[in-house]
């Protein structure tokens, strides 16, 4: 990806807003954010090629006064994204000369992000930063300045690349979760155009239309009313979606002034609120709305007060009587109209599929030797990689000062640079002034591998289970992952292999792994919790549970271990011995306790059930869901099926 | 003067006014009770995504009260602060660097230094802040210039008998973290970099808000904020309408917005005034005082700090209710902000923490 660099207007030979096509939804939205640049952005779902980036431009093209275009490329340094002190300027004119950054060059403009759910968790922060203030702060390399970066962000993101972090997403009020489908008559259409360019000079009219019509809905945008029953239509709604947080709201209703002020119009038609409901709430759901409303709706609406406490001044005869529905008739309405877009398994929307836990994001550590480049720290060399620019910066305004001392009556002697050539025309560096780079790298994940031992085991395919848990371990290898392995049989749990990068190791324990005894479930999920929370408290964040479990737990944890703190329970290897007796329901009610806490930590989990299906009781099953994770069936998988999954 | 040369704050828009804040009670209370006792040792914000707290924590700055300090200092110090305890500076190494060329050394020389009212200064710490310009490090400008060594405070100072505002907290880069403990625990900033030594008072409330989904926070971190708020979204019908109408008001016309709030404002601002003379002589009888300490061992909590806290904001809350003793129910209302985050973490609990707190607090109620 090039840098990015201020575009003017869109290109003359690129495609115009109008003649791009199949992306109707999307042109939808867009026109809304031209209208409203409160509603901070749009957010597209998908796949490479299908011309986002060309619709992103031809959008920037629509605004005003030569709007800016600022492309942020995924590997964008702090530095080049905030600003910073622009070192030669700042030499040459002997104050302090500050570069503003991508975020503050997008002001009044685009911002246009290719991969939303590719974007460092870093980089993320402070876009969302600036959204929600509007300027860049910067406080950095003796730097100290704000700049105004109020900008519309067009995003995209592909959904087969992992989530979007949600608070970014967040703050995108529309968003388009699902790719235009592979029409083939649209295709065609695309290319047809393309090639037509030469010869339709009616374009650019479009262009100017489309435009005059974004103004004129910006002039009539003050004057459209929206009803308290819309409004309150509208929250219903996204409670019934679960939707979190209440800024939902707000977009949600400006998406649909600006509907109504595109159409002209100066109060918010039904239609209204139902492309407001699609591209700012339907996105956004977390559950499929509830049976439940609709007995509540049955019953005789009681006449929700619109705020008796403070009567505002735009409200004389906001309702007329023709229109006298309750917000519970405008919700039902409202759903009926969106539901049906509603996919049938709600974690294909970007929100859902974060409450699984399923970001790929893993923890990050800063190092001296790879990954991404965060700053400079003054410190000695010793073989750590020198940042050349901080170096120099922090030498430059010494120069005259020791170009005055020259000799070496200053404390530190003149060392490198100075040797050799001309006294005039050196860089006097000192061992102060070196600055050494600092990175900040994927510090992998951590995979705790909990392989049910247990008599019962021994019927169900050990073999295959550890067939399956090498060939995973190998995988983890690959990534420069840790593993932990964690054995259960008989009275106990027991750490074969602490977390390390050793997967021989790891396989030795496993071969000579004994089988039988009881299933001591509850034991190994309290140790596999330790297990991972020591590991975050060493920084590597990304955690997976994979169990390798019939599932049918018959040995709970210690009565007397109920209480205590975990720190006290990591001798659960050896105590808990006399829990056998624990009757069942006492067993299941720890294990969805653990399972709940593990949820909660954000643990991945992920389920494979040895079972054999004619015995199965849909033990294992139950418990993924418990631990919020996934089940995959062993017998049917082949071990580097499991890997993919995982 | 050592100042950048962009401004530090540009014409940046009125912030939403803290009274028009709908619901979110919890959070704007342990704010104002921080801003009436300052020891109670700031507060961390967690919650949804959303839900306004980092809107919250900006207009707080408009309805505190102003401080008095040495006119111009950066580092916001009153009269008394520079004659005990003048900063001490010193620049060294370097030819043609001398003493005397440091504003600190001349400020503190002087009798009777000219004095100021100012706000109390909010400062936000951002993201991607670096290490040098939130202590504080040689003026780049100046050595440039007039080719001397002058320390530039850094954010750090700005915040001295202030607010330090973290937005994402949990997402700080650990030195800095790091940096900020050590100077929350001593309420001394000191800088021994590129040559130059300096140490300041930098006593400041920290406030920090995050999504907890987005990872955790230090325990060391957790540990230092007296206050810990917990916000989720709103679902009262009648107050999301509300929101969203007095959003758009704002968003329509933010002047005319704040001026229609102006007299909510000035009124919690005098409130806040109020409390803030009255909070040193509220009492804390005995029986109420046991109690803190039986909730605190009730439910198992480490070290001291939990039952200080919970004292100074029962107080604090006493006297922003104009009441001149602490009585229980101003226990019971802060007990949960001060303590929630204080439990120790158990693997097997299914009882929420604040609903352990609550039992606490019902326990010690009854027992004599």
């Amino acid at each position: 990806m090039s840098v990015s660099v201020r575009q003017p207007a869109n290109p003359p030979d690129a495609l115009r807003f109008n003649e791009i096509v199949g992306l109707d939804v999307a042109k939808q939205a867009l026109l809304f954010l031209a209208v409203d640049p409160s509603l901070a952005g749009v957010a597209l779902a998908a796949a490479t090629g299908s011309g986002k980036s060309t619709l992103a431009r031809a959008f920037a093209a629509l605004l005003p006064d030569n709007a800016p275009f600022v492309e942020l490329p995924l590997n964008v340094t702090e530095d080049r994204l905030i600003g910073g002190l622009d070192l030669e300027a700042t030499l040459a004119r002997g104050e302090r000369v500050v570069e503003p950054g991508l975020l503050a060059r997008a002001h009044g403009g685009v911002l246009y992000i290719d991969g939303l759910n590719l974007l460092d968790p870093g980089v993320a922060a402070h876009v969302m930063d600036a959204m929600a203030r509007g300027i860049v702060q910067l406080e950095r390399d003796g730097v100290s300045a704000v700049h105004p970066a109020r900008f519309r962000l067009i995003g995209t993101f592909d959904p087969g690349d992992g989530a979007v972090t949600g608070s970014l997403l967040d703050r995108i009020g529309l968003i388009i979760p699902f790719a235009p489908q592979g029409d083939a008559a649209v295709r065609a259409e695309v290319v047809r155009r393309n090639l037509r360019r030469a010869d339709t000079p009616d374009a650019a009219g479009d262009d100017a239309m489309l435009r005059a019509l974004i103004e004129l809905a910006r002039e009539q945008l003050p004057h459209v009313a929206i009803r308290d029953e819309q409004v309150d239509a509208l929250a219903r709604a996204a409670l019934s979606l679960g939707v979190e947080g209440n800024r939902v709201d707000v977009f949600a209703v400006k998406a649909a002034l600006a509907s109504a002020a595109l159409a002209g119009r100066a109060d918010v038609s039904d239609a209204d609120l139902e492309i407001a409901a699609r591209l700012v709430l339907l996105p956004r759901a977390t559950r499929s709305p509830e049976p439940a409303q609709v007995e509540q709706k049955a019953q005789p609406a009681p006449n929700v007060a619109p705020n008796p406490d403070r009567p505002d001044a735009d409200d004389p005869a906001s309702s007329p009587a023709d229109q006298k529905q309750t917000p519970q008739q405008i919700e039902e309405l409202l759903m009926s109209a969106v539901e049906a877009d509603l996919p049938a398994d709600l974690s294909n929307l970007p929100f859902a599929a974060q409450r699984r836990g399923k970001t790929g994001s893993r923890g990050v550590a800063l190092n001296y030797r790879r990954g991404r480049f965060v700053r400079a720290i003054p410190g000695p060399l010793r073989g750590r990689k020198i940042a050349l620019l901080p170096t120099l910066l922090s030498a430059a305004p010494w120069q005259s000062l020791r170009a005055a001392s020259t000799g070496g009556s200053t404390g530190s002697p003149l060392r490198s640079a100075s040797t050799g050539s001309a006294a005039g025309a050196v860089v006097r560096i000192t061992r102060d002034d070196i600055r050494i780079k600092q990175f900040r790298d994927k510090a992998g994940a951590l995979f705790v591998f909990v392989v049910d031992a247990s008599g019962s085991m021994a019927l169900n395919r050990m073999r295959e289970a550890k067939g399956a848990t090498i060939r995973l371990l190998q995988n983890a290898y690959v990534h420069r992952d840790q593993v932990s392995l964690i054995a259960f049989r008989g009275q106990a749990a027991q750490v074969l292999l602490p977390p390390s990068q050793s997967v021989d190791r790891a396989k030795r324990e496993l071969d000579v792994l004994p089988t039988g005894g009881g299933t001591p479930l509850a034991s190994a999920l309290l140790l596999a919790w330790q297990i991972v929370r020591q590991t975050r408290s060493r920084g590597v964040e990304q955690a997976t549970l994979v169990l390798m479990t019939d599932g049918r737990a018959n040995v709970g944890l210690g009565s007397g271990q109920a209480g205590p703190t975990g720190a006290s329970t990591s001798s659960a290897s050896t105590g808990s011995a006399d829990a056998v007796g624990a009757d069942r329901e006492q067993i299941a009610r720890q294990i969805r306790h653990l399972a709940h806490r593990i949820a909660c930590d954000r643990i991945n989990a992920v389920v494979i059930d040895t079972q054999a299906g004619y015995l199965s009781r849909g033990e294992a099953r139950a418990l993924a869901g418990y631990l919020n994770g996934r089940y995959v069936y062993l017998p049917n998988a082949k071990a580097h099926q499991i890997a993919e999954v995982i | 003067m050592s100042r950048p040369t962009i401004a530090r704050q540009p014409a940046v828009e009125p912030a939403f006014p803290f009274t028009a804040i709908v619901g979110q009670d919890e959070m704007k209370l342990c704010l104002l009770l921080n801003v009436i006792d300052p020891r109670i040792g700031g507060v961390l914000v967690m919650g949804h995504r959303g839900t306004g707290k980092s809107t919250t924590v900006r207009a707080l700055a408009a309805v505190l009260p102003s401080i008095i300090r040495v006119a111009g200092d950066p580092y916001n110090r009153a009269p008394e602060d520079i004659h005990d305890a003048p900063p001490t500076a010193r620049a060294n190494g370097h030819a043609g660097v001398s003493s005397n060329t440091h504003r600190l050394d001349k400020l503190g020389d002087r009798p009777k230094p000219k004095i100021e009212r100012v706000p109390v200064p909010v400062i936000d710490l951002p993201l991607g802040a670096t290490e040098d310009r939130v202590c504080g490090t040689i003026d780049i400008e100046q050595a440039l210039t007039r080719g001397v060594k002058a320390f530039e405070p850094g954010l750090l100072a700005q915040a001295n008998r202030g607010f330090l505002y973290i937005d994402e907290v949990n997402l700080l880069d650990d030195h800095l973290v790091d940096v900020l403990l050590d100077v929350a625990a001593s309420g001394w900033n000191v800088v021994e970099r590129e040559g130059v030594s300096v140490r300041h008072p930098a006593r400041f409330v920290l406030v920090g808000s995050g999504n907890p989904e987005e990872g955790d926070l230090r325990p060391q971190l957790l540990d230092r904020f007296g206050m810990h708020a917990r916000i989720t979204t709103i679902t009262d019908l009648a107050l999301r309408v509300e929101i969203v109408k007095r959003r758009r008001a704002f968003d329509a016309d933010p002047a005319a917005f704040a001026a229609a709030w102006d007299r909510e404002q000035r009124a919690l601002r005098n409130r806040i005034t109020r409390a803030q003379k009255a909070v040193a002589g509220v009492e804390l009888p005995d029986p109420v005082l046991t109690r803190i300490a039986q909730i605190c061992m009730h439910l198992g909590i480490d070290g001291h700090r939990g039952e200080l806290t919970l004292a100074r904001a029962a107080a604090a809350l006493a006297a922003f209710n104009h009441s001149p003793r602490v009585a229980w129910q101003d226990v019971v209302a802060v007990a949960p902000a001060c303590l929630r985050h204080r439990l120790r973490r158990d693997p097997l609990e299914t009882v929420d923490s604040d609903e352990k707190i609550e039992r606490a607090l019902q326990a010690c109620a009854t027992e004599p």
